[in-house]
């Protein structure tokens, strides 16, 4: 026999108007083993709480039944209050007469006799409830974060100085990412720079952080608190312990490969930096690029290392990193255009991608910062076009959200540095943040030409050879616009890193369509994810622009560091059990289970469950043919005798 | 007095049930007869408990689950699709006309969808009439 | 006189329930004005016709009738509007209303009347084939569709023949339809008369069922879409190119004749090609023949420009300087080609007009692929003339 109590809340009218809450109490009262049943205006305020103590003493309750609002809403507030007053905090449960009956009803009637039924259905679970011991682990100080552009780079300075440990991962042989990439950042026109590399070199020297270049994860273990991460060290055929960055290796290389920096407009040595400021400043071979890796001949650059660095027989290798927590910052990539053969890229040298035109504008970049075409000539006219792929059902239906303010800061550095005019074909400009439609409006002035239409195609012009034809319509004025210019900039759809897909299914992190990150909730947890630990900021969960990012990167900072500050922490009990002597071996659960949490005992021949490793779904209960697995909290036997309740009335 | 059927809802907690929360929210209203019984994942349903819900003299049974490929546990709702649709086909095959169970996918962002699909199973299931087939005391009766 | 105007949202609310559901969907970005082939060369702005029909705005009488429905701006829409669809709507609202343009009211009086759009007496659709071809039976294979535009159309009769031709030289189980059907009703369709398309349809639905018909082979792109889309059943049929290109291939029919180093370019029919992606076949045919060298013109493929018969254009005047076809001939020209092949009955007659109006019959030819390859196969269709005038 057990002693329930039934609290039934008014949440003022909220339920009150729908709901006869004083008959639905008594109707409690006379269901199996209640023996306190009480209605009152609002249950979670304080004397609401006192109630429910006062209650389990006085009546020695051992369960408790709060009548209320949505146990996504105050399950937490009422386990705590029933916890306190000495119960097992699972011995609560909540019924949601609120969100599931007196919002959704509105015949009084009706929702009386609904709460009803739901409230029997919850007497008959509770009165099968068994108290459940919360897990208490010890917590890794460590944090990784994946991804070493602007948001891994703050984010790792931000843990690093609160005494944190961090691993910084970065798939290539520099940190600094897309940001190191740019000339000027809108709508300061600061030179981009300037700003990023004294990060990147804080970075370098700080001593609580170690930098991971040239690393990609290969396998991610454990759980929240204590991640077991392996990655890997890909071959950089330089002993960097030994180089002492003289970079004498990379004048004498004869090996030509392209520049992933310049954005494939110039080539690069294959021994190489990849820029002036890389961080670390010591040098990777390119193997496909390498004189000596294709041919068998060469080793010039051996020959001219004093420091004996250069080992041509380096292998990847693997590091095991072992951390509390893990912010993912992998960015972006920009959509390749020349599918979308009404543009041109790819066909016409005259069609830049806008991560191209940012490497013209670069003083370290192809031109030194002259902007010319790739014959050398300056241009006289240049088409700016919005939105290649981006608002477009066809290819992604997002908005980029940062082309509109790129394009712009594009034009006036095509202003300033040409004498060419400037031609924007846009849909809508979306300039919505500080100081950005000041912005716009300072481009106006500078009298650049704005065409309200999206352009249809970019064809050579047939009078002019190497000329190109803009094809549009003003569809401000309803003409039909044949603009012929010399230069054509796409400001293409930012899109997810083409390994998002991979990422994400090694730190279990869910993808939308295109592989953008999912978070927890797009308002309220932002920078959560649905694997406990782990955290997502900047561009990998959606485009966004760099004030957006590094607000991100120490928002996910700070998220890291509410796990990695704590000692210890606890986890949901409700996880999944053998039950021993009914196990007939068949290893369904092994198979199914998205955590590997059971595993296979072969000395006993039954399965076990490691509870560090199990999130409590219950898929194992369901496929255990001889129901030995149990899943706490949601047993077989609870969930049908609430659904007895549930039919009876 | 018309028929009013019973029918048991079983919802995931991420998802559909959070979408169910979503309609209360946004006060759509919606027919009465769908009581919601929470489990943590869609794939957590044994068949039993569909099986059970009918003897008891359930009208109908609405499961509702993430969208395949968005489960909360990654791929626990691929499994449930799959069990779901034997469960579906034995319910058949017992003699259940088939309007009378139902699997949804819906999202916790879908508090319309969630309404609308109580709205159109529970004038569905009038139409039906009471379930007898699979109903203890029937059986027993027939017996 | 004031120049404001109100949202006329009933007018929207009819092209809605008329089928142009995909209003909603536009952001007014200008792709499909930017993509479409008559903006640079008619008043006929399709995104300003979007955009009135959205606020119910009067005023687009002038120019809805502009559109050839080529689909071009359907595949590019960045919100992937149905522009056709809206296209159709507005023109079954409007038509509804009797604002049909003069040019077209002989074309939908012929097919209301006469069940074809040329005034051709339906006792006479089978007169092309002088009793030569055998009606389909329930035991054949494949009914040969003869579309209206080849049973009448003078100039096209040569194509129903070929195609004729070619089906017994490939010895195939196949017949034709007897004069119980009529138009397929693809233009009537576009040109928003609803209500006379499903006559059309229902016409011809009574004849496949009764016959049993299970294969069908198209000439004209726009029954096979026809066919396919908007009547409701599955058939197997195939375009006839698609059907040579396989019977080539498997060697049941063999080029001989060689053209001796003819340049022949394809022009790309919107219905063969964007509405049914429908490509290669027709060029594999081209290729197969000897001495024949296939070149292509800058816009094909899925970026082809439409040659202005779709959509009713066929049956409506257009001034000079506003014809695509004349675009499209100036286009193959530049090639340097003598024949401008395609597999199209409306293509082919958009574009004999406009060789002999731009008078350069002496310069280059318009061919179907079916011609070409009939000619190869060194067999003469052309022999009785004076039989062919009598039809006539």
């Amino acid at each position: 026999m057990s002693r329930i109590g039934v609290f039934v809340c008014h949440c003022g009218l909220n339920i009150a108007k729908t709901i006869r809450v004083s008959e639905l109490a008594e109707f409690a009262s006379t269901l199996p083993d209640v023996v306190v049943a009480r209605d009152y205006r609002f249950m979670c305020s304080t004397p609401g709480q006192e109630m429910i103590a006062n209650d389990i003493k006085e009546h020695r309750l051992d369960r408790v039944i709060v009548t209320a609002c949505s146990p996504l809403m105050h399950e937490h507030t009422f386990r705590k209050v029933i916890e306190k007053a000495g119960l097992n905090q699972y011995m609560l449960t909540i019924v949601n007469i609120r969100e599931q009956v007196s919002w959704v009803t509105s015949d009084i009637e009706e929702g009386t006799a609904k709460a009803k039924a739901l409230l029997n259905g919850a007497v008959y679970r509770a009165r099968l409830l068994a108290p459940l011991s919360s897990r208490v682990i010890d917590v890794n100080s460590g944090v990784m974060i994946v991804g070493g552009g602007i948001a891994g780079i703050q984010a790792a300075l931000e843990l690093a100085n609160t005494g944190k440990k961090v691993y910084l991962v970065e798939k290539n042989s520099t940190i600094g990412g897309h940001m190191a990439q740019f000339d000027k950042t809108f709508p300061t026109l600061d030179c981009s720079a300037c700003i990023l590399t004294p990060k990147m070199d804080a970075v370098l020297q700080h001593p609580n952080i170690t930098l991971m270049t040239y690393c990609e994860i290969s396998e991610v273990k454990g759980f929240v608190g204590n991640f077991d991460i392996k990655v890997r060290q890909k071959a950089r055929y330089v002993n960097h312990d030994k180089c002492n960055a003289c970079l004498a290796c990379t004048e004498k290389c004869p090996g030509k490969g392209i520049s992933e920096w310049d954005e494939g407009l110039v080539k690069r040595k294959a021994i190489h930096i990849p820029f002036p400021q890389a961080v670390p400043q010591k040098p990777v071979i390119d193997r496909d690029a390498c004189t000596y890796f294709l041919k068998g001949k060469c080793r010039l650059c051996e020959k001219v290392c004093e420091q004996k660095a250069i080992d041509f027989e380096q292998q990847d290798t693997f590091i095991d990193v072992k951390v509390g927590a893990v912010i993912v910052a992998t960015g972006y990539n920009l959509m390749d255009t020349s599918p979308l053969v009404q543009y041109g890229y790819g066909k016409y040298p005259g069609v830049y991608s806008a991560l191209e035109a940012e490497r013209l504008f670069n003083s370290a970049g192809p031109t030194s910062g002259k902007v010319t075409l790739r014959d050398g000539k300056e241009p006289q006219a240049i088409a700016i076009l919005h939105c290649i792929g981006s608002r477009d059902k066809n290819n992604y239906e997002h908005c980029s959200r940062v082309c509109c303010m790129y394009s712009l800061k594009f034009a006036h550095l095509f202003k300033e540095k040409t004498s060419a005019d400037v031609y924007q074909f846009y849909i809508d400009i979306r300039a919505a943040g500080k100081g950005y439609e000041e912005f716009y409006n300072r481009i106006i002035e500078e009298d650049v030409k704005f065409i309200r239409g999206k352009v249809a195609r970019v064809a050579e012009s047939s009078d002019e050879p190497g000329r190109l034809i803009v094809e549009a319509e003003d569809t401000i004025t309803g003409k039909f616009v044949q603009l012929p210019v010399d230069m054509v900039v796409l400001s293409p759809a930012m899109i997810p890193r083409e390994d998002s897909k991979e990422v994400g299914r090694l730190f279990n992190l869910s993808t939308d369509k295109h592989g953008f990150f999912m978070e927890r909730h797009p308002k309220l947890a932002p920078l959560s994810t649905m694997s406990e630990g782990i955290f997502i900021a900047g561009t990998c969960q959606s485009p966004k622009d760099i004030p957006d990012t590094v607000a991100q990167a120490n928002g996910a900072a700070a998220e890291a560091l509410t796990i990695v500050s704590r000692e210890k922490m606890e986890l949901e009990a409700t996880t999944a059990m053998v039950n021993p002597a009914s196990c007939c071996g068949c290893q369904n659960c092994v198979r199914v289970c998205p955590y590997g949490a059971p595993l296979f005992n072969y000395e006993k021949g039954v399965s076990e469950i490691n509870e560090a490793l199990c999130k409590g779904c219950g898929l194992c209960a369901s496929v255990c043919p001889t129901s030995a697995i149990i899943a706490r909290h949601f047993t077989n036997e609870q969930v049908l005798a609430e659904i007895e309740g549930l039919m009876e009335f | 007095m018309s028929f009013e059927p019973k029918i048991l809802g079983i919802a995931c907690n991420w998802c559909t049930y959070t979408g169910a929360d979503l309609a209360g929210t946004t006060r759509l209203h919606y027919p009465p007869n769908v009581r919601v019984v929470r489990v943590m994942c869609s794939s957590r349903i044994n068949p039993s408990f569909i099986f059970r819900a009918f003897q008891l003299g359930a009208d109908g049974v609405l499961v509702g689950g993430c969208h395949p490929g968005d489960c909360h546990y990654n791929t626990g709702n691929l499994y449930a699709r799959r069990r779901l649709a034997v469960t579906k086909k034995i319910l058949e095959f017992a003699g259940l006309e088939p309007g009378r169970f139902r699997v949804e996918w819906i999202s916790a962002s879908e508090g319309n969808k969630f309404a609308e699909v109580v709205q159109e199973f529970t004038a569905q299931i009038k139409e039906l009439g009471p379930q007898q087939k699979l109903k203890i005391d029937e059986l027993q009766e027939k017996a | 006189m004031s120049q404001a105007v109100t949202p006329y949202l009933e007018m929207s609310q009819a092209i809605i329930e008329a089928g142009g559901e995909a209003l909603k969907k536009c952001y007014q970005c200008g792709t499909c004005s930017g993509t479409c082939p008559w903006t640079p060369i008619t008043n006929f702005n399709i995104r300003k016709l979007v955009r009135y029909g959205q606020l119910g705005f009067d005023g687009i009488e002038d120019f809805m009738w502009g559109c050839s429905t080529c689909k071009f701006c359907v595949d590019r829409c960045p919100r992937g509007v149905e522009l056709i669809d809206i296209v159709t709507a507005i023109r079954n609202v409007y038509s509804g209303g009797g604002m049909l343009p003069q040019s077209l009211r002989s074309f939908v009086g012929s097919l209301a009347a006469r069940g074809n759009p040329w005034s051709g007496d339906p006792a006479k659709r089978n007169d092309w084939a002088k009793e030569k071809y055998p009606l389909y039976k329930k035991e054949m294979e494949y009914l040969f569709w003869t579309c209206c535009t080849i049973c009448y159309d003078p100039r096209n009769t040569r194509l129903a023949r070929a195609t004729a031709e070619l089906l017994n030289q490939a010895a195939l189980s196949w017949g034709i339809p007897s004069i119980d059907v009529n138009c397929c009703g693809e233009s009537v369709r576009k040109v928003g008369d609803l209500e006379l398309f499903e006559r059309l349809k229902n016409t011809n639905l009574n004849y496949f069922q009764a016959n049993s018909v299970a294969k069908m082979i198209t000439v004209s792109p726009h029954c096979l879409v026809t066919f396919k889309k908007e009547y409701g059943e599955d058939y197997n049929i195939v375009h006839f190119s698609e059907l040579l290109a396989s019977l080539i291939k498997e060697g049941k029919l063999k080029p001989k004749k060689d053209f001796g180093g003819i340049k022949v370019t394809y022009h790309d029919p919107c219905y063969l090609g964007r509405h049914s992606g429908i490509y290669d076949a027709p060029r594999d045919v081209i290729k197969s023949l000897p001495g024949v060298e296939l070149v292509e013109m800058k816009r094909n493929r899925e970026q082809s420009m439409c040659c202005g018969g779709g959509g009713g254009g066929l049956w409506m005047e257009k001034l000079k300087g506003e014809r695509l076809s004349d675009l499209r001939v100036e286009e193959a020209l530049a090639t340097g080609a003598n024949v401008l092949a395609t597999a199209c009955p409306y293509c082919i007659t958009m574009f004999e007009d406009s060789i002999r109006t731009l008078n350069v019959d002496d310069k280059i030819v318009v061919k179907d692929v079916t011609e070409l390859l009939l000619e190869s196969l060194e067999i003469n269709i052309d022999e009785p003339v004076g039989d062919m005038c009598e039809i006539v």
